[in-house]
């Protein structure tokens, strides 16, 4: 590493610790105050409470002040000795911070009550646990339990609204907490800094009242769900993708398996886990921050809704009936399409289910003790391994090759003396990409037939994706080097090209970039972005 | 640091984007024209069939909207279909394995159908 960027990391470090420790001064000066008010208030309460106050009136003019604090005094610890019962149900404070809820039919009193008495857990606190978490704490529920094994990152920053530019490297729990605490220092947060795992999901989940699914895999998903149908929590589900976001009320009511007049869980809507390669990440796919941000808020919604169903007794002198609970439904959400939202109404529970049916096969005794594999229920990807080593170049060979002495031929480099292939979307190509390179994205690449002549396969070729082929037959010569973002697609697209004859049987050198643009920006040009 | 201009001036140049303007969503979805069922592609469906929508000949049977599909899209039905939800005018419809509820119901002129892959990031 040269000098000059340690000192540039060691920079940038001294500026992360100063503005964790700005924050941290920043909440100890509230907490401080909080304290210091809480204490005023005390005092105030006990030197003017009414009822242990009978003499206040007639002593207001006549008490010498020597004498008055004596009597205050003497006053106040008959009151700490019989503390009387609250007179309101809710504290002064909290009257004033959930007022604009309180005076909603929807809520009221009761409501609130419900909610204070209320915990909730998020799992995962990133683009949807964020969101959820603050609207839940906001809204005064009385405990808040946050799951995450992840530390801030900046690529986090754009859509995971609880954490800061100080805090890139904090654990995620520990950054909810501080921004959570100042926003609402009347919910009590309990901290799990470990991701869930099978065996220690039944002993979490059970502490509290409503689940709220805010993680990023498939096998998450099945574990928190079949969790939820075990201990009888009422789970709330989101996710969200570049532009679209599901949303599900999931084992509501959550009666036990078996009972068909249950809420569906996740296994009865999604039986099967989607294939393990067809699996996209927001690193991978891309996610817009309101998108995953109006996911997360609903899921605060429809945890706030559980919580304080049926709270308002009916104005009418009809027997009280318990509502029924909403019928389960699949709420889609598509930030560019007309409508944004689709509701899907769901089936009942699904007789066969493996969770929550009589013949379910997911038992609290398999789940704690580890055989239940929901890893291996999902599947793993490998990683793309499809090609020898003869095929593959190294970000430092390639460097040499476009600078120096080429390390196949022999050949001083010259202008054209290969042809530099950039299979990445072509939005990713326009951000970044390397002189001389041209683009031909991979989605055209996995779409074009490798057997162009086989007619009977079904699969129409676009006259556009012959294109890029007969561009590259044009040169039959020049050696090929294929690069992407981390070196698999690369892997597939020589696979397919020597599939398609470009390598004029083994005439022309065909092989891609290890490591792909990834490696060339760690190893060989530092600037290179990183995205 | 390193720019060698060596490897530039290669073939064309440009991108092979078939239609790089092309939104892959659901909006504004036409009518079905006579004969048609309209059927909606959500996440993964649209990242595949590379359209948020489309209209299909109608009438068909449940039972049969996978293998349609699969001879329009060849690999959809291993990579996509096997881990979706369906619904037929946002009702969900059962359909998987040889005794569900609806694989009998007829998708028939003017409805729409949904491919909902599970969405599992957030």
């Amino acid at each position: 590493m040269t000098a000059t960027s340690v000192i540039e990391l060691l920079r940038q470090q001294i500026e992360s610790c100063e503005a964790q420790l700005r924050d941290l001064r920043q909440q100890l000066a509230e907490a401080e105050h909080d304290q210091q008010q809480e204490q005023t208030h005390d005092r105030l309460r006990h030197a003017t409470d009414p009822h242990g106050d009978p003499l206040g009136h007639d002593m207001n003019f006549g008490i010498h002040d020597d004498f008055r604090s004596e009597v205050f005094a003497a006053l106040s610890h008959v009151e700490a000795d019989k503390p009387s019962a609250p007179r309101w149900p809710l504290d002064k404070s909290e009257y004033k911070r959930y007022g604009r809820q309180l005076i909603m039919p929807e809520i009221g009193l009761q409501g609130q009550l419900r909610l204070k008495n209320a915990s909730v857990l998020i799992v995962g606190v990133g683009g949807l646990g964020c969101p959820a978490a603050a609207y839940l704490v906001g809204a005064g529920v009385g405990i808040l339990g946050l799951i995450d094994g992840d530390t801030v990152e900046e690529s986090n920053l754009h859509r995971q609204i609880l954490h800061s530019t100080g805090r890139v490297g904090m654990t995620k729990v520990d950054s909810a907490r501080i921004a959570l605490n100042s926003l609402n220092p009347n919910v009590k947060l309990v901290a799990h800094t470990s991701h869930l795992t099978p065996e220690s999901a039944i002993r979490i989940l059970q502490l509290y009242d409503i689940i709220l699914d805010c993680t990023d895999t498939p096998a998450s998903r099945y574990l928190i769900s079949d969790t939820c149908v075990l201990l009888g929590k009422p789970l709330v589900s989101a996710s969200a993708l570049r532009t679209e976001g599901q949303l599900m009320v999931l084992n509501n009511p959550p009666l036990r398996a078996g009972d068909s007049r249950g809420g569906p869980c996740y296994r009865c809507v999604f039986p099967k886990p989607p294939p393990p390669e067809s699996v996209v990440t927001c690193g991978d796919g891309g996610i817009l921050g309101p998108v995953v941000g109006v996911m997360g808020i609903l899921q605060a919604l429809e945890a706030i809704k559980l919580l304080t169903r049926n709270a308002q007794p009916p104005l009418t002198s009809e027997p009280m009936l318990a509502q029924p609970s909403d019928p389960p439904s699949l709420l889609i959400f598509s930030a560019y399409a007309n409508p944004m939202f689709r509701s899907i109404r769901l089936r009942t529970r699904k007789p066969k289910c493996a969770a929550c049916s009589a013949q379910a096969s997911v038992t609290a005794k398999a789940l704690e003790s580890g055989s239940l594999d929901y890893v291996q229920f999902c599947g793993t990807v490998n990683p793309v391994d499809a090609l020898s080593p003869s095929e593959r170049i190294s970000v430092d060979n390639y460097a040499k090759l476009r600078l120096a002495i080429n390390p196949f031929t022999g050949m001083e480099p010259s202008k054209e003396s290969h042809i530099l292939v950039d299979v990445r979307e072509k939005v990713q190509y326009d951000l970044c990409s390397l002189e001389g390179s041209i683009n031909i994205p991979f989605s055209m690449v996995s779409h074009t037939s490798s057997h162009p002549y086989n007619e009977g396969n079904g699969r129409q070729q676009g006259a556009e994706e012959q294109t890029w082929v007969s561009s590259l037959r044009a040169y039959p010569d020049k050696p090929i080097v294929v690069i992407c973002r981390r070196g698999n697609d690369s892997q597939i697209t020589v696979r397919k090209m020597k599939e398609l004859g470009l390598d004029n049987g083994g005439q022309r050198w065909i092989g891609d970039i290890k490591g792909g643009l990834k490696a060339w920006g760690q190893t060989v040009d530092r600037d290179f972005p990183d995205y | 640091m390193y720019y060698p201009s060596s490897a530039s001036a290669l073939i064309c140049g440009g991108s092979f984007n078939p239609d790089p303007a092309l939104p892959l969503t659901t909006s504004n979805m036409v009518k079905a024209p006579p004969g048609h069922f309209s059927i909606l592609y959500f996440a993964a469906a649209s990242t595949f069939t590379a359209k948020p929508s489309e209209h299909l000949p109608a009438a068909i049977k449940a039972r049969h909207l996978f293998a349609v599909l699969e001879s329009k899209y060849p690999g959809i039905s291993e990579k996509v279909l096997s881990s979706c939800a369906v619904s037929v005018n946002v009702k969900y419809i059962d359909i998987e394995g040889d005794d569900a509820a609806d694989l009998d119901l007829l998708i028939e002129e003017g409805d729409e159908v949904a491919i909902i892959p599970p969405v599992s990031s957030g």
